[in-house]
């Protein structure tokens, strides 16, 4: 028959054939005694939540998995992986059909099919070992700062690359001596190529050379199988199974722990490892330690003694010793913590990492649940401590009257709920633009804006409290249920679509207040009076203005996603604008968030004054944001900065109001 | 009926503000005829009590003893309450000082007296004398009344003047100490020594603080401490500034600093932050120097001045010796 | 060692006090409550003590009405192993406060007494020393810094004084009171808060530990001080150094 085909085991007798399935059975068991004993780690944690649905499931592998969506956006590490993954997988397919169609009941291995398979093959297999390449000139020569180092890396790539290259001289040897036609022959492309080289042998040599590879070849994949699980090839195990379970909560929502469980188990967060859920143990065993987390982190950039990698590895080196764990509470302290508690206060939880991570680790419920403990063992001292102890007594983390929670209002007309019941939407004010003396101008323009408009609105005055976003954040559950209930029995009396100037509210109360009954509809100022510029309730400026730059708040771009109602804001308003490098949903943090707002700051440790930097870095004469905190963060970082002193900080309200010509 | 009043020195000088306590005493004496006598206690007190002459009092008692070198509250209150005892004072009057806070409530217990602190006006009333003190931070001012026979009280040095010297004479004796008022069971040790000029941050009766844009803290000295220097000022800081590296940590005023109520607060710089206001807004009188009139900071202050305070600031100190010298003509 | 940290309530310190106009007082509506802010400073530096090894029982004490129970669960919330509650309504000024812990005091035996320099309420700063006094034990006032040295025998204190810090040697047992700089007290969750309530606490009156104290200082009334007035802009230096001259008189 003249048929394009080859004989499988061509070259290997049947005992030989028997010999390597067993090898490989048994390399395969060794692999799963080691991921089953990992396993076993995982299983040591507490039953929590996990995603289950096979359509979530399905999306999510198309994306991230097969898509390799995170992946891709470096550039040598990029297309090293999207090599190695796709030259990997289309020879791991390969091997699968080859298997399929020496044992299956029909034989498809040949003809049209068989030339596909051979020059596919070939493509993927260089496409492999160029993979195995790059990966090695990466770490060897390119050395990238935040790539994690083990004792096995250059073993498990010597390892690939020699099976690979070992493919390639197996099927070269095997052209030589099965008598392939050169016009099928030469669809084996790289096969074919290499095979010249061999041209010197003869077919007994080649016969001879090709058996002594191709064991060569079995015993370098038998020996990849039996220690890949305890490589950092793991990752594509538990990498996937990760971004298969990792639950479905919205990016800005921290767990809640109800506070019957903590009164009967007398804890709150995690102490020890087995305290965490058995997905997030899984999360840990999925790090690859390729550092995108890293360089994401405002924390690490500013100097702070906080990697979002480290803490990962350091929670997986405590689950490997979960038997003898370092994290025992004697005598009511906490003794040598595995993660220093600097290093928890140090978070922004700005979310970063979370959004850059390929197989979807949690860092920041991490953080988080490690911060409840910190918190509920009385860890927490100092300002940050004030602030929380000036919330529980006056509703807000300024320690200000709740009776004087409208007095930034003062000249303007600022109904209450009382005074307008039919309103058309709640402007909810939050604390800091209700008392802080810079953010209070967001609450002013913002109102003016909406009269302007003509919107129908209302504010609870002082019936609103803090969300509870701050202890939330800090680590204080308690405090911030409390405040949650209340706020939610108050906003369910007369519920309506609520707008506010602050993404930290905007968040807490549309992603976590539906777990204390309030599920309302929330929206952000800009994507309001967007709304409102659309609908030409609110004209735009009509002549040009000066350059601007945007900071995009964390809490609004990156874990919310809104990124275009500022953008047409700022559009509306007839200025030009002049972007920063890390924006969107890639946005460097103020460093507020996670409670940092009421820290105090080493100077050389100011995450504002590298955001500032950036910021100047533009040349815009205007920085305009759209979050009070970030405001105030931002107005003190280019205070500070060289070259910052004429660069003024604004919100978006405030910008607007400039710059509005109504009635146009 | 007498008052035994007891004064405040540092190394043989007696502090000026512990002098005020003669005034309080000199109101007292007004309204329930008690005449005063003043009371130095230490080791060496020779020229200290040379000053005292002409303060009117009655007489000036020196407890002078080599282990009184240091101010133990144990031994120093012992020594009050014995001179009190041999003076038959019925009162005890010093200012309000941590000197006179530390020992005279010991000494009042030794006496099984009440002790009233921080005193600001004292006044006759139908039930006996009425004194007037802040609590609440100042924010509240208690009018009360003492039913005991003898009563130990701290007066606030701002609500009394320097009392007016009067002439005459006035004889001085010393206290014989019994050693047994001397054990305490408490050592001194040492005394950080303050670098002469600018007084205490927390108890200045006015203060000069700045800002950031002062730059570098060879600017703010010079330009700040011309000011401080006229007015007798500490000088305090923002976070900013303290952050950024123009003043040093301990003057800090603010939240997370020091609180200061000064009689006066010169704030030049200084944008008014919540947290700084939380520092300095129980001031008495508070000026804002600004150049930009949004600044919160002139929501708090008494009088606010938009002005740049590289040019502020100096005018505002050379106006100020002119005044003093037209006063003083 | 066992260490006695009394206790006070009073209302938060960010609370903005309004005096009643008929002079009788503070209003209290919407007033949240806490420990003295010195006093849990005490507390702190009290646990800090045991956690470093020099101390085994801190027993907190409060003197006023039911209310006060309050302060004590957050002390005990805080790690204090007990509570004393000593109930009397009446408002006591410092002397009488001071015989009550004295009598206290006969009755726990403590090393050491640690208390809040002042309470932010009435502000006297007198208390400890009158303690200290009557007790006949070494005092340490305005402490910014505890070391137990000797053994135990003694500790050295450091000071925060008018004229800067000092440092002082003194015998155990003692009493000293705290200054804001002494340390940053840890805040309480619900955690500690369950904790505490397993946690004695006694109620103790004045009969059963054998005394009776009167007030002496009676206040009459309380009235707001001169409210300050509404600030001025001034437009130039020397209307403004007129101004601190001779109207507010500062200079």
């Amino acid at each position: 028959m003249n048929e394009p085909t080859r004989e499988v085991f061509g070259n290997v007798a049947p005992w030989m054939q028997g010999l390597f399935y067993a090898l490989i059975l048994g390399s395969l068991v060794l692999s799963a005694l080691q991921v089953s004993a990992r396993y076993r780690l995982w299983r040591r944690g507490t039953p929590g939540e996990a995603e289950r649905d096979w359509r979530v499931w399905l999306r999510r592998l198309a994306v991230f998995a097969l898509g390799q969506k995170r992946v891709q956006k470096r550039s040598l590490g990029g297309v090293m992986h999207a090599l190695l993954f796709a030259g990997f997988s289309m020879l791991a397919v390969g091997t699968t059909l080859l298997f399929l169609a020496d044992k299956g009941p029909v034989p498809f291995h040949r003809g049209a099919y068989y030339l596909a398979y051979e020059l596919t093959m070939d493509l993927f297999g260089a496409a492999f070992v160029i993979g195995c390449g790059l990966a090695l000139y990466r770490r060897a020569a390119a050395k990238p700062r935040s790539l994690g180092h083990s004792s096995t890396d250059y073993a498990l790539l010597a390892l690939l690359l020699s099976i690979g290259i070992t493919g390639f001289v197996l099927e070269a040897l095997r052209l030589r001596w099965d008598g392939t036609r050169p016009e099928v022959a030469q669809w084996s492309v790289v096969g074919y190529a290499l095979s010249q080289g061999f041209s010197a042998l003869d077919t007994a040599s080649s016969r001879g050379a090709h058996l002594t590879v191709w064991w060569v070849h079995a015993v370098l994949i038998a020996a990849f199988f039996a220690t890949f699980a305890r490589t950092r090839f793991l990752h594509v195990e538990t990498g996937t199974l990760n971004i298969l379970l990792r639950p479905s909560r919205p990016p800005g929502k921290l767990a809640t722990v109800p506070m019957s469980v903590v009164e009967e188990t007398g804890r709150s967060g995690a102490s020890k490892i087995q305290h965490f859920t058995r997905q997030q143990l899984l999360s840990l065993d999925a790090c690859m330690e390729c550092g995108r987390c890293e360089d994401a982190c405002p924390a690490l950039a500013s100097g702070k003694p906080l990697s979002p990698k480290a803490v990962v590895l350091d929670l997986r080196r405590a689950m490997e010793e979960i038997e003898d764990c370092k994290w025992q509470i004697a005598n009511g302290k906490l003794e040598v913590p595995l993660v220093a508690e600097e290093t928890l206060w140090a978070c922004t939880l700005c979310q970063a990492c979370v959004f850059e991570c390929p197989v979807l680790i949690g860092h920041v419920d991490l953080i988080s649940d490690m911060r409840r403990h910190l918190v509920g063992e009385g860890r927490l001292s100092g300002p940050p401590a004030q602030s929380l102890r000036k919330l529980a007594g006056q509703g807000n983390p300024f320690g200000q009257p709740a009776a004087e929670r409208l007095a930034w209002a003062e000249g303007l007309e600022v109904p209450t709920l009382a005074e307008n019941p039919g309103c058309e939407v709640l402007l909810w004010v939050g604390c800091a633009a209700s008392y802080d003396p810079r953010a209070r101008k967001i609450a002013r323009a913002t109102v003016q804006l909406l009269q302007r408009a003509g919107v129908s609105f209302a504010v609870l005055g002082s019936q609103e409290r803090c969300t509870g976003d701050p202890a939330r954040r800090l680590g204080d559950e308690f405090l911030f249920q409390q405040l949650a209930e209340e706020n939610a029995a108050r906003l369910n009396e007369t519920p309506r679509k609520i707008v506010t100037p602050c993404p930290h509210c905007m968040n807490t109360l549309r992603h976590e207040y539906p777990d204390f009954g309030g599920r309302y509809e929330v929206v952000h100022h800009t994507q309001l009076l967007s709304e409102l510029v659309s609908q030409g309730k609110l004209q735009g400026a009509s002549a040009r203005g000066g350059a601007v730059t945007l900071h995009d708040p964390c809490y609004l771009a990156r874990v919310n996603g809104e990124t275009q109602p500022v953008r047409e804001l700022i559009g509306a308003v007839g200025v030009e604008l002049r972007e920063m490098p890390r924006r969107e949903e890639k946005t460097f943090c103020c460093g507020a968030g996670g409670g940092r707002v009421w820290f105090e700051e080493r100077p050389d440790q100011r995450v504002n004054r590298l955001r500032a930097a950036e910021a100047l870095g533009t040349g815009a004469g205007t920085l305009v944001t759209a979050c009070p905190f970030c405001l105030n963060m931002m107005t003190d970082g280019i205070a500070g900065t060289a070259g910052g002193e004429e660069v003024r900080v604004l919100d978006i309200a405030e910008l607007m109001l400039e710059r509005l010509d109504v009635g146009e | 009926m007498s008052t035994l009043v007891l004064l405040e020195h540092d190394r043989g000088r007696v502090r000026s503000s512990s002098l005020t306590a003669v005034t309080c005493a000199r109101l007292l004496r007004e309204v329930s005829g008690a005449d005063y006598d003043l009371l130095l206690i230490g080791a060496e007190l020779g020229e200290a009590a040379d000053g005292l002459a002409r303060l009117g009092a009655r007489s000036i008692l020196l407890a002078e003893h080599s282990d009184l070198s240091a101010p133990l509250g144990g031994r120093y209150s012992a020594v009050l309450a014995e001179a009190a005892r041999s003076r038959g004072a019925e009162t005890i009057i010093a200012a309000a000082s941590t000197f006179s806070k530390d020992i005279l409530p010991r000494a009042a217990a030794l006496l099984d007296a009440p002790m009233l602190s921080d005193v600001t006006h004292v006044k006759a009333g139908p039930g006996g004398l009425r004194f007037r003190r802040p609590v609440y931070a100042g924010n509240a001012i208690a009018t009360v009344e003492v039913a005991a026979e003898q009563l130990v009280l701290t007066c606030r040095p701002t609500a009394f003047d320097a009392p007016e010297l009067q002439g005459g004479e006035t004889p001085v004796e010393r206290l014989r100490i019994e050693p047994s008022w001397l054990e305490d069971g408490m050592e001194f040790v040492s005394r950080e020594e303050r670098p002469a000029g600018r007084p205490d941050l927390t108890e200045a009766r006015v203060v000069v603080s700045g800002g950031r844009p002062l730059r570098d803290s060879d600017t703010f000295i010079r330009v700040l401490g011309g000011l401080a220097d006229t007015l007798g000022a500490a000088l305090g800081a923002t976070r900013g500034a303290v952050d950024s590296g123009i003043a040093p940590n301990d003057w800090q005023v603010g939240q997370t600093g020091k609180v200061v109520a000064p009689e006066l607060y010169v704030a030049c710089g200084i944008s008014g932050a919540i947290q700084h206001l939380a520092g300095m807004k129980e001031s008495k009188v508070i000026v804002a120097i600004n150049k930009d009139p949004e600044a919160p900071i002139f929501q708090a202050a008494t009088y606010g001045l938009v002005a740049d305070l590289y040019e502020a600031v100096p005018t505002l100190t050379e106006a100020i010796r002119a005044g003093r010298r037209a006063g003083d003509e | 060692m066992k260490i006695l940290v009394p206790i006070k309530r009073v209302p938060a310190p960010e609370t903005k006090i309004r005096v009643r106009s008929d002079g009788t007082g503070i209003e209290t509506e919407g007033v949240t409550f806490v420990i003295n802010p010195f006093d849990e400073i005490a507390v702190e530096e009290a646990l800090r003590l045991r956690e470093g090894g020099s101390a085994e029982e801190i027993v907190a004490v409060t003197i006023g009405g039911e209310e006060c129970v309050e302060q004590l669960r957050t002390a005990l919330a805080m790690g204090a192993d007990r509570a004393v509650h000593i109930p009397d309504a009446r408002l006591l000024d410092p002397p009488g406060v001071a015989r009550v812990l004295r009598a206290v005091v006969e009755r726990e035996q403590p090393r050491i007494v640690l208390m809040g320099k002042q309470a932010i309420d009435d502000d006297c700063n007198q208390t400890g020393q009158m303690l200290a006094g009557m007790l006949g034990w070494p005092q340490a006032t305005f402490v910014s810094k505890v070391q137990l040295i000797d053994g135990g025998a003694r500790a050295e204190c450091t000071r925060e004084t008018d004229a800067g810090l000092e440092v002082i040697r003194i015998r155990l047992p003692a009493v000293l009171t705290t200054d804001l700089r002494l340390n940053e007290p840890r805040y309480v969750s619900l955690p500690g808060i369950v904790r505490a309530r397993g946690k004695p606490l006694e109620t103790i009156t004045c009969e059963e530990l054998g005394i009776s104290v009167e007030p002496r200082v009676r206040t009459l009334r309380l009235d707001a001080p001169a409210s300050r007035p509404a600030g001025v802009r001034v437009t130039t230096v020397e209307e403004l150094a007129a101004r601190l001259r001779d109207e507010a008189k500062v200079l």
